[in-house]
C-alpha cells in the first residue's frame, strides 16, 4: 500500500506542472497524452485477445481513432494504468473510471474539447466545443431528464474509432450526416414519441438532398447546416427560415425586408418554410407564383384580396416575358438548323436568362415596383435576343433571294449564249 | 440584223448583271467589318472613364460574360463572370469589395479566389490593358 | 478609242501572234466532243479556287489558337464571308470531280497516245497536286472532323514501307498533329502547291496547244471527224455555257448548303464516330478498310497501300503500256482496264457512304 501511495505521490508530483494547466480530472488524461502513440498500451494488448465481442470490439478500430493517432490511449478517457499487464491496471484507486455513464459522456468529452488552451496544443485553430451550447439542445435536455434513448457525443461521432469530420468514412462527414441522424430519427426508433420521422425520406428527394447525394455538390445543406451541430435546436423553438438566407442571400435579404415576412412574423407563422417547405424542398417552379393550382400565394391570399390582385398583375406579364424568351430560343434554334451562325444571339439570350434568375429572386421582395423593374430589364434583353434571331432568319431569306436572282441572270445568260452559238453556226440572214 | 443586235445588247446587259452579282459581294467582303477580328482572345471591354472607382461592368467575351471591376484604388481587374459553382453570372459588391454571386451567396476576392460560399474554384482571371481611350481585356496565358 | 488602245498594246505586247494562234486553233467535232470541255471546266474551277482562296487569305489565321475562330469570323462577321468560304469549299470538291471526269475520259479516248505522253504525265501530276490541295486545305478550319481525318490520313501515309515514317513526320511537322502541322499545311496550301501547280499547269496547257486536241481511235477509224469547229468563238462560247452552269451550281450549293463550321478541334477528345476522309480519298479508304488484317503473313494495310501504288503506277504508265496506235488486243485490254478502274473507284467511293446517316 505504501508503495502504491508512494507511486501515486511521485506520479502526481511529477505531473504537477501539467496539473496546473489542466482542469481536475484531466490530469491522468494529460499523462496519457504525454505518453505518445508508441507508448505501451496494455489495455489494448489484453482486450484484443478476449473472446467476448463486447470486450474485444473496441480494439478493432481504435488504432485509427483520431485520439489514438494523437497519442491519447485508452486511459485518456477510461483512466487506469497502461503499463500494467494485469487486471490491477483497472484499479479504481489508480484512476480507473470504466465506461462512463451515458449522462456523463458529454461532460467527459467536454473536459478536453471545451478547453481552448488544451485543444490549441493539437491545432492552433481548434473547434472548441461549447457545453453551454449543447445544453440548449433537446438531446442534452432529455438526457438530463433521464431519457437515455437520445443522442450524445458517441452516437454521432462514434466511440472507439472516431474519425475527423473531413474523413469520408466518418459518420459526421458532410454527406453521411443525414444517415447518421436517421439512425434514431426514424419511425421505429421514435415509436411512442410525437416527433415526425419522415425527414430523411423527404430530404433525400428534395433539391438539397439530390444536390448533395446525387450531384456531389458539397455546398448543399445536410441536417446540421440548418439545425446546427451540437445545438440541434428543435425546429419549433425558432423559425428555421432565418437559416435559409445564409446561402440564398439575395432572396433572404429581399424577403426579410418584405411585407410578407413582417406579417408572417406578426402572426407567428414560419417564413421561407411556409411556401417552400422545410425538408421536402422541391426546385421552385414559376407556377408557384399564383393563387390557383400550384400557386402558393393562394394558401393565405383569398381571391379579391390586395395580395391576389397584385399577383394577378404580375403573373401574365411574367408569362409574357418567359414566352418572349422561349420564342427567342426557338427562333435561334431555327436559325441554327438553317445553317446560320447564332453565337451572338445566344449571348443575348444568356443575358436575358440571367435577368430571369434575377426576376425570380426579385419576387421575394413582394414589392410590385421592384418586380416590375426587374421584369422590364428582362423583357428588354429578351427582346434583343429575339431581334438577333429574327435578323439571322432575315439574312437567310436574303441569301435565298440573292441566289434566286443570280440564278435567273445566269440562266438568261446561258440562253443568250446558246442563241448566239446557234446564230454563229446557222446564220439565217 | 435587228435581232442580232438586240441579242448582243441583251447579252451585254446580262453579262453586266452577272458581273455585278460577282463583284458586289467581293467588294463588300474586302471592306473590313465593324470589329476587325474575332473577339475571343481580346475585347474592348469599356471606355476609359466609363467606370467610376468602386463600380463594375459585365461585358461579352467570346460566348461567355466577363466582369470588369474598377476597384477603389482605381485599378482594373477582369475575370470570367461565370460562377464556378452552378454558372450564374457574378457581380461586384463595392461595400464588401468582393465579387458576389447572387444565386447561392458565393464570394470571390479581387484576385478571383473563392473565399466564401459554395464556389469550388477561383474565377479565371483575364489580363487588362489600357490602350488610349479603351480598356482592353485579353485572355491570360500563352499568346 | 478602243481600237487605238488595242493597237497600242498589240505593238508592245505582241498580242497579234496570240490572236493569230487563237484564230488558228480548232476543235474536232464528233460523237465524243462533249468530253473536251472537262479540262477547261477543271481550269475554270481552279481559277475560282485561286480567287476565293486569295480573298480568304485576307482574314484567315493559320495558328491552332486562332484558325477556327478566324473561320467563324469569316462565316459570321465578314460581309459575304459565308459565300466566299462556301464557294471555296464546294468548288474544291467540284474541281476534283471535274479533274477525275477529265482524266477518265482522256484515258478511255486514249488521248495519251504519242505524241501526248508528257501531257498525260503532267496531267496525272496535276491530279496529285489537286488531291494535295484538298488534303492540306481540309485541315485549315481546325475542326474536329478535319483534325481526326488528317490524323487517319497521315497514319496511313506512315504505313508506306521504307519512307513512310519520314513522310509522316514531314507532313505532320512532328510525331503528332499539332499547331505545327497546321502551319506547315498552310504553307503547302498557299505557297508550295500553287507554285508547283502553276509550273505544271503551264507545261500542260502549252502541250495541249502544241499538239492540238487528240481524236479517239474509233472516230479515226470511221474516217476522222466530220468537221472542225473554231476554238474562237464557237468552242469558247460553249465552254462559257458550261462555266456559267458551274457558277450557278456553286451559288446554289453555297446558299442552300453553306459549308459547316463544325466544333473546334480538341486533340484530347476521343475521335468523333464515323471519321472518314473527304470523298475523293474514299475509294482508297474503303479498300484499306475492307482488307483483312493479314494477307499471307503481310499486314493487310501494307498490301493495300502497295496494291494501290501498283495500280496507280500502271495507270500512270498507260501511254507506254498501250499499243502506240491505240488499236488491237492490247488497246482493248487497256480500255477494259479503264472501265474496271472507273467502276472500282466509283463503286468504292459510294460504299464509304453505305449505311452512313446524312
Amino acid at each position: 500500500m505504501t508503495q502504491v501511495a508512494a507511486l501515486l505521490v511521485l506520479g502526481l508530483g511529477g505531473l504537477a506542472p501539467v496539473a496546473h494547466a489542466a482542469p481536475p480530472g484531466a490530469a491522468d488524461t494529460a499523462a496519457a497524452m504525454h505518453a505518445g502513440p508508441a507508448a505501451k498500451n496494455t489495455c489494448l494488448d489484453c482486450h484484443r485477445q478476449l473472446d467476448d465481442p463486447r470486450l474485444s470490439g473496441p480494439t478493432k478500430h481504435f488504432p485509427e481513432d483520431i485520439h489514438a493517432t494523437h497519442g491519447l490511449g485508452c486511459v485518456g478517457c477510461h483512466g487506469g494504468n497502461p503499463n500494467d499487464p494485469e487486471m490491477t491496471a483497472m484499479d479504481p484507486d489508480k484512476g480507473f473510471k470504466g465506461a462512463p455513464a451515458r449522462k456523463d459522456i458529454a461532460e467527459m468529452c467536454a473536459s478536453c474539447h471545451a478547453n481552448a488552451e488544451y485543444m490549441k496544443r493539437y491545432n492552433p485553430q481548434p473547434y472548441i466545443f461549447s457545453m453551454a451550447e449543447f445544453r440548449t439542445s433537446v438531446h442534452c435536455k432529455k438526457i438530463a431528464e433521464g431519457d437515455l434513448k437520445v443522442a450524445t457525443c458517441t452516437n454521432c461521432h462514434g466511440v472507439h474509432g472516431i474519425l475527423p469530420p473531413r474523413d469520408p468514412r466518418s459518420p459526421v462527414y458532410h454527406a453521411n450526416v443525414p444517415f447518421t441522424c436517421a439512425k434514431c430519427h426514424n419511425a421505429e426508433y421514435m415509436k411512442g414519441r410525437t416527433v415526425p420521422t419522415n425527414q430523411l425520406a423527404l430530404w433525400r428527394e428534395s433539391v438539397h438532398g439530390v444536390a448533395l447525394l446525387v450531384k456531389g455538390d458539397m455546398s448543399a445543406p445536410a441536417c446540421n447546416n440548418c439545425h446546427g451541430n451540437h445545438g440541434a435546436v428543435p425546429p419549433k423553438t425558432r423559425d428555421i427560415s432565418v437559416v435559409c438566407g445564409n446561402c440564398h442571400g439575395r432572396e433572404g435579404e429581399l424577403f426579410a425586408k418584405s411585407k410578407v415576412a413582417e406579417t408572417l412574423e406578426f402572426e407567428g407563422k414560419r417564413g421561407c418554410v411556409t411556401c417552400h417547405s422545410n425538408h421536402g424542398i422541391r426546385p421552385p417552379t414559376d407556377a408557384m407564383v399564383g393563387t390557383t393550382g400550384e400557386g402558393v400565394c393562394g394558401r393565405c391570399h383569398a381571391a379579391g384580396s390586395p395580395g391576389e390582385r397584385a399577383a394577378a398583375v404580375i403573373i401574365p406579364r411574367f408569362h409574357g416575358f418567359k414566352a418572349s424568351l422561349a420564342r427567342a430560343d426557338s427562333l435561334i434554334g431555327v436559325a441554327d438548323r438553317l445553317g446560320m451562325e447564332t453565337a451572338s444571339g445566344r449571348e443575348q439570350l444568356k443575358q436575358a436568362n440571367d435577368a430571369l434568375v434575377g426576376l425570380r429572386a426579385a419576387i421575394h421582395s413582394f414589392s410590385l415596383p421592384a418586380i416590375e423593374t426587374a421584369m422590364a430589364e428582362g423583357e428588354g434583353l429578351a427582346g434583343k435576343a429575339e431581334g438577333e434571331a429574327r435578323e439571322a432568319l432575315r439574312d437567310w431569306r436574303n441569301r435565298r433571294l440573292g441566289l434566286a436572282l443570280s440564278l435567273v441572270v445566269i440562266a438568261a445568260l446561258i440562253v443568250l449564249l446558246v442563241a448566239r452559238i446557234r446564230q454563229a453556226e446557222h446564220p439565217t440572214a | 440584223m435587228e435581232r442580232r443586235r438586240f441579242l448582243t445588247w441583251l447579252t451585254r446587259i446580262a453579262g453586266t448583271a452577272l458581273g455585278g452579282f460577282v463583284l458586289y459581294p467581293v467588294a463588300r467582303y474586302l471592306v473590313p467589318p465593324a470589329i476587325p477580328e474575332a473577339a475571343t482572345r481580346r475585347v474592348i471591354a469599356a471606355k476609359k472613364n466609363e467606370l467610376a472607382p468602386g463600380s463594375f461592368k459585365t461585358f461579352p467575351f467570346g460566348a461567355q460574360p466577363g466582369i470588369l471591376v474598377r476597384a477603389g484604388d482605381g485599378r482594373y481587374r477582369a475575370f470570367t463572370a461565370v460562377c464556378t459553382h452552378l454558372g450564374c453570372t457574378v457581380q461586384y459588391k463595392a461595400d464588401e469589395r468582393l465579387i458576389w454571386c447572387a444565386c447561392h451567396n458565393g464570394r470571390y476576392d479581387l484576385d478571383g479566389r473563392n473565399v466564401s460560399g459554395p464556389p469550388p474554384r477561383p474565377l479565371e482571371p483575364f489580363v487588362v490593358h489600357e490602350e488610349g481611350d479603351d480598356i482592353i481585356v485579353e485572355k491570360a496565358g500563352t499568346s | 478609242m478602243r481600237g487605238r488602245l488595242k493597237e497600242w498594246l498589240s505593238d508592245r505586247l505582241g498580242l497579234e501572234s496570240l490572236q493569230h494562234l487563237a484564230e488558228k486553233k480548232d476543235i474536232p467535232v464528233h460523237r465524243h466532243t462533249f468530253w473536251y470541255y472537262w479540262g477547261g471546266m477543271t481550269l475554270f474551277l481552279f481559277g475560282i479556287q485561286v480567287a476565293t482562296g486569295i480573298l480568304l487569305l485576307l482574314y484567315y489565321r493559320a495558328s491552332a489558337d486562332e484558325a477556327y475562330e478566324s473561320v467563324r469570323f469569316i462565316m459570321t462577321k465578314v460581309s459575304f464571308g459565308w459565300l466566299i468560304r462556301s464557294i471555296h469549299s464546294w468548288s474544291a470538291n467540284l474541281m476534283i470531280g471535274a479533274a477525275m471526269v477529265h482524266m477518265f475520259s482522256t484515258f478511255l479516248m486514249k488521248a495519251y497516245r504519242s505524241p501526248r505522253e508528257v501531257t498525260w504525265l503532267s496531267g496525272m501530276v496535276l491530279l496529285g497536286l489537286a488531291l494535295a490541295f484538298g488534303f492540306s486545305g481540309y485541315l485549315l478550319p481546325w475542326n474536329q472532323l478535319a483534325f481526326f481525318a488528317t490524323k487517319v490520313g497521315t497514319d496511313i501515309t506512315g504505313a508506306v514501307p521504307v519512307v513512310g515514317n519520314f513522310m509522316l513526320r514531314f507532313l505532320r511537322g512532328g510525331e503528332h498533329i499539332s499547331g505545327g502541322t497546321l502551319t506547315r499545311f498552310f504553307g503547302f496550301h498557299v505557297a508550295i502547291l500553287p507554285a508547283l501547280a502553276t509550273a505544271i499547269l503551264g507545261i500542260h496547257l502549252y502541250l495541249v496547244q502544241r499538239h492540238g486536241m487528240s481524236v479517239p481511235p474509233s472516230v479515226e477509224d470511221a474516217g476522222g471527224p466530220s468537221r472542225r469547229m473554231k476554238f474562237v468563238p464557237h468552242f469558247v462560247l460553249r465552254d462559257m455555257v458550261g462555266w456559267l452552269a458551274a457558277l450557278g451550281l456553286l451559288a446554289l450549293l453555297s446558299a442552300l448548303f453553306p459549308w459547316e463550321l463544325g466544333i473546334k478541334a480538341d486533340p484530347y477528345a476521343s475521335a468523333p464516330a464515323g471519321i472518314k476522309p473527304e470523298w475523293y480519298f474514299g475509294w482508297m479508304f474503303q479498300t484499306l478498310r475492307m482488307l483483312p488484317s493479314h494477307i499471307l503473313g503481310i499486314e493487310g494495310e501494307l498490301v493495300g497501300i502497295l496494291g494501290i501504288g501498283l495500280g496507280a503506277t500502271v495507270w500512270l504508265l498507260a501511254p507506254f503500256l498501250d499499243d502506240p496506235r491505240g488499236r488491237g488486243q492490247r488497246a482493248r485490254l487497256m480500255t477494259a482496264l479503264g472501265a474496271v478502274a472507273i467502276v472500282y473507284v466509283v463503286g468504292f467511293t459510294l460504299l464509304v457512304y453505305r449505311g452512313a446517316k446524312p
